[in-house]
Parts: structure tokens; sequence; C-alpha cells
């Protein structure tokens, strides 16, 4: 199969790679270290999508990928001067710089061995080049937002007082754009400037970061003095210790390593121990919260990771001008996300729930209040649309749309199994009229596979399979489907009995 | 709304077809929102946009793209700015052939039909 091969061919790529490297740290000792320094970067992205992400780091980062056996994880190489922009990938999850990668570690017979051997190891791994990434790091990272549980009221006078006035919000702003030189990435709810509509949540956040500049500054005198976490994941049958086990063993010996102090929820540097089968990779994270919370402040019941909802648009290579529906937005979290990274096509959510429809349309202002502050751009609208209509009757006129993008209810947290029986056929039926015949096509997200299969099979005349990919939703096998929209034309049975007329033919 | 939605939209009451198309469009409250000019975009939309349609909900636009629109930036800017720049927040479209009302709120368009409105 050509995914093996390609993945075999990216493994040689990768193993030619690190031998440049190792020459290329000996000869960079001369010049300034940091400048140059090569470093191989661990992403954790949804399963399933391994290969859209390692293209997107192609696209974007010129480096060829690793996939790892791992299911979720992608490895590739990049000079430090980068490490900004692999902030920006689009397909992943968390970040972690590589501090050293067992292809096939020999576990010991006893988990007294075993366990003693994690604790020699802390000693005699390359620390010295991943923590200065580390370091490099810290201006590039999204603050973690600490979720506090401050009632509406009492945030509510926080964020009046003092910053109530206008020329209270002017100095912030001031101060605001000179962070934007120190960090590339801010974090949208250090603007003060905030509009009431938007949810408790930001005013959580005003003042957790307030407390976060005084706690950096106060670090700032003391650097040496790092907390740490080992976070440990383990995954493979023949091991005979636990994970909390390794963590902790592995965390004892690093802790007198370094005489950094453990702390497990207030953590400077976290490092990573992931353990499967006989492949081990020590790392350190980049990221603190997941980069997919990125575009949505309004949560809704189910809404879908940005990084998942980026996977599915990429897989159907969106054309400038495209149309691009999303029949059942929800949060709208896949319009959004459209609406950002393929800016030159035109993206419309629509659901039939008022809720749904409220969120996203908040969350679409969210995002233009974000980029109009950090970008400073004018932008106040962005190629996006929202509607309230029903999945079954939609809207719009026959073969307008280009790409429908969409998470099908599973039936679990939303709708029912049995529902589906007779959604499923009608929501394919309705998608294949507006759908242009013959360019159009569908990316369809779902658990419920066998109804799904059920209802295509029996519309082959208007949709061709075309590709499938297998992933895990919150512990749910779920699966992509990706459909191309066949040339005939939709004929709608009442239109069967020769009443058009010639010049509506296009319809 | 931005009228480029507007372009798409068509109204689905039972047994109107194709001559739900255009909706009637009556603004109460319109909002223009700056967007980022992308000339490319604008030209290679302009084929694709039902031009009578984009005529009767607003009457600044020409009675058709002129010759050689492709590279005359001036009237780009204008098709930009009334495909995507000129947002409805207040409002209602009506069904041509059946005078059936969809209130516009909040820029957010209901279409949302009946059970006894809607085809089976």
């Amino acid at each position: 199969m050509s995914d093996v091969q390609e993945a075999t061919n990216q493994l040689l790529d990768v193993n030619l790679h690190e031998n440049q490297r190792s020459i290329q740290v000996t000869e960079s000792g001369l010049r300034s270290e940091s400048e140059h320094l090569q470093v191989t970067i661990g992403a954790t992205v949804p399963t399933g999508f391994e290969q859209t992400a390692a293209d997107e780091v192609r696209e974007k980062l010129g480096s060829p990928c690793k996939i790892s056996k791992d299911r979720g994880k992608i490895y590739f190489d990049i000079s430090v001067e980068s490490l900004a922009q692999v902030h920006c990938l689009r397909s992943v999850d968390n970040l972690f710089v590589v501090v050293q990668e067992f292809k096939d570690y020999q576990f010991k017979e006893t988990k007294e061995e075993v366990l003693k051997d994690f604790e020699d190891l802390a000693g005699k791994l390359p620390w010295s080049d991943p923590l200065k990434i580390w370091k490099i790091n810290t201006c590039f990272k999204k603050k973690k937002t600490k979720h506090k549980k401050i009632n509406q009221n009492s945030s509510k006078e926080k964020i009046e007082s003092g910053r109530g006035d206008k020329t209270d919000e002017r100095d912030v702003k001031k101060e605001f754009t000179n962070n934007v030189l120190d960090s590339q990435i801010l974090d949208y709810y250090e603007n003060a400037a905030i509009k009431d509509e938007i949810s408790t949540l930001v005013g959580d956040d005003l003042t957790s970061c307030k407390d976060e500049t005084e706690e950096s500054s106060k670090e700032e005198t003391d650097p040496e003095m790092l907390k740490f976490r080992v976070t440990c994941n383990r995954a493979g049958e023949k091991h005979c210790f636990s994970s909390n086990e390794a963590a902790r063993d592995f965390g004892g010996a690093v802790q007198d390593y370094f005489k950094w102090k453990a702390d497990m929820t207030n953590f400077d540097v976290e490092v990573l121990l992931n353990i499967h089968d006989n492949e081990i990779v020590v790392g350190i994270a980049l990221t603190e919260e997941s980069l997919h919370r990125r575009n949505i402040t309004h949560f809704g019941p189910t809404t879908l990771r940005s990084t998942l909802a980026y996977g599915m648009l990429r897989l159907c290579a969106p054309q400038p001008t495209d149309i691009i529906v999303d029949p059942m937005c929800g949060t709208g979290a896949i319009s959004i996300e459209g609406a950002t990274e393929w800016s030159n096509c035109y993206h419309i959510a629509g659901d039939n729930n008022p809720l749904a429809v409220n969120r996203a349309a908040n969350n679409i202002s969210s995002l233009l209040t974000k980029s109009q502050v950090k970008e400073g751009k004018l932008s106040w609208g962005l190629p996006i649309d929202t509607i309230q209509w029903d999945i079954c009757n939609l809207p719009l006129r026959t073969g307008s749309v280009d790409i429908i993008v969409t998470d099908m209810p599973f039936g679990k947290r939303m709708g029912s199994k049995k529902r589906n029986w007779n959604l499923y056929p009608a929501c394919l039926r309705e998608m294949s009229r507006v759908c242009r015949p013959g360019t159009g096509q569908a990316v369809l997200l779902t658990q419920d596979k066998k109804c799904f299969i059920k209802a295509l099979s029996g519309m082959g005349h208007l949709w061709r399979k075309v590709h499938t990919v297998w992933v895990n939703i919150g512990g749910l096998h779920a699966a992509v489907y990706l459909l191309k929209r066949t040339p005939q034309t939709f004929v709608h049975p009442s239109e069967q009995d020769g009443k058009r007329s010639p010049c509506t033919q296009r319809w | 709304m931005k009228l480029l939605t507007h372009n798409l939209l068509s109204s689905h009451v039972r047994g109107v077809g194709p001559r739900g198309f255009p909706l009637r469009l009556q603004a109460t409250e319109v909002r223009i929102s700056p967007v980022e000019f992308n000339p490319d975009f604008v030209a290679r939309m302009i084929p694709k946009v039902e031009w009578a349609a984009l005529l009767e909900a607003a009457d600044t636009v020409p009675k058709e793209p002129i010759q050689g629109y492709e590279h005359d930036e001036r009237f780009l800017r204008k098709m930009h700015h009334v495909l995507l720049e000129v947002d409805v927040l207040e409002g209602t479209l009506q069904c041509p052939e059946s005078g059936r009302l969809f209130p516009i709120s909040r820029g957010i368009p209901n279409m949302l039909l009946s059970d006894e409105e809607t085809e089976t």
C-alpha cells in the first residue's frame, strides 16, 4: 500500500536528517549556539489525520514528517527560527520537543529493575538543547487560561473597576501592543476592551491573567527554581509497570538531577514520558493548553475540535471562491476554521437549533474581535454567514454549493440512533441536491457508520465514496467520509411529471 | 446576512421550486463591515453570481458586469463592497411565489418552515 511506502520513505528521510543534525550541532558550537539549533518536534494530532498533519508541516515548514506507530503523533525536524510558525499549525493539538527517542527499548524482567532503569535514565539524557528550546518557546506558547470559579457579578466588577473609562482602555491597549513584540501568540483574553456579550469565561480569564503577570515577574528573579511535573503515557500489553509508577520514579530522578520543585498543577516544565510498546520518547511540552480550542469561546454540547475541523476541510482541498456549507453547524467550528484558513472561499454555517445558531454567531464575533485586536486590522468581516434552517429542506439553490463539510449527529449526545435511520437518507438526498454536480464534494463525520453506509448505498447515482478516515472522537470510533458528487443532475420527484419549462432547465 | 448569501438562498415552500428564487429582500437595519479586499476572489465570484437577483437586492449594482471587469479595480471594489461588506442585520426575505416572509434578526435569517409548509 502506498501509505506504508510513503511512511517508510519518510522514516528514511528523518534518519538521514538526524545524522546531518549531529554534525551541525558540533559546527554550530563556533557560532551563536541558539541561532542554528536544529530540534526534533513531536506533535499530537487527531488520530486518523496524521497524514493530513504531515502534509501541512511539509507545506508550511518544509520539513518531512515521521508518523509514529503510536497513533496520533508525528515528528519532524526544524531549526529554532521556525518555532513560532510551529505554533501556527492548524492540524496539531499539542507540541513537545524531543529529548531522546528509543526505537527499541529493552525492558528488564522485573518491575523493580525497569523502574530503576528509568531512574538512572534521567541523568543520562541530553537535556540541554531541549531545555534551551523550552526557554525560547515560553514567549511563543499560548498561556494557559486558569478557569477559576468566580461568579458573574464579582467578575463584572473587576472588569469595570479601573478599566471602565476610556483613558484606561487606551493605556492597556498600548501596553498590549508592546507585548506583541515579545510574544507572537497572545492570549485573546488579555484584551481589556471586551464586550459584555462574551461569556463569563472572559471574566475569569481577566482576573487570572493579572495574577499570571505578577507570578511571572516573580519568577524572573529566580530562574533556576523551576517547577515541573512528569506526565507518562503508556500503551502496550507487555509492560510490567504502570504509567503512574514510571512517572513517579522517573520524576524523582529528574528532581534529584535538576533540583527542581515538583508541582503537579502549577508547573513550568512538563516532562513527557511516552511509552508505546518498545518505543519510548522523552520530551518537554511546548504547549500548555491544547491548540484545538483556538476559535471557540462559546462551547456547545458537542463542539468539534478545531484541529479536526481543519483536517476535514483539508481533505477536500478547497479551491478559491468555493462555496462551503456546514448544514448542521452546531457551534460553527468547521465554518469558522474554514473562514480563517481558507478566507478565499465563502462559508455558510446553518443549524435548525436557535441556540446553536446563536453560539455560532457569537463565536464569529469573538473571532472578529480577536483578529481586530491581535492584528490591528480594520477587518470587521469574514467571508462567513450564519442561517437558521432545516437540513432536510435547505433554502439553497439547486447545485449552488461546492463543498459540504459537517459533523453529523452521532445519535449519542445529540439526537438518537433511531432518528438517524430517517435523518441520514434525508440529509444525503438534500445535500446531493444543493451540491454542484460533477465537481461537488462532501466531507461527513459520523460515528453511526452502519446507518450512514446504508443511507449511502441507495444513492450511488448521486454520491461516490472516495475515501474514509478512521478517527477517534472522545473514545468513540468514528469515520470521516469523503464523497464526490456524480455528474448526474438532481431530479426532484415532482419535476418528473414534465411540467418544467425549458428556461428553468438549470434547476 | 451578506448579499452573497442572499444570492444563494431560495424559497423551499412546498410546490414553489425554482420560482422561489430570488427572495425579495427588505432591510430595516444594515451595517457596513469592512472586509479585506481580494480582487482575485471578486473577479472569480462574479461569473458564479446570479446577476438579476443581485440587481434586485442592491440597486447600486450596474445592469450587468462591465466588459473586462477582471482588470477594472474600481468595478471590483464596488462589487466587493456589495457582495461582502453590506450586512443586513434586521429585515425580511419574502418568497416571490407564495409571499411567505422569513425574518432576519441580528444578521441571521430564520428559514425554518412549519410542518404544513414543507415539501414531503
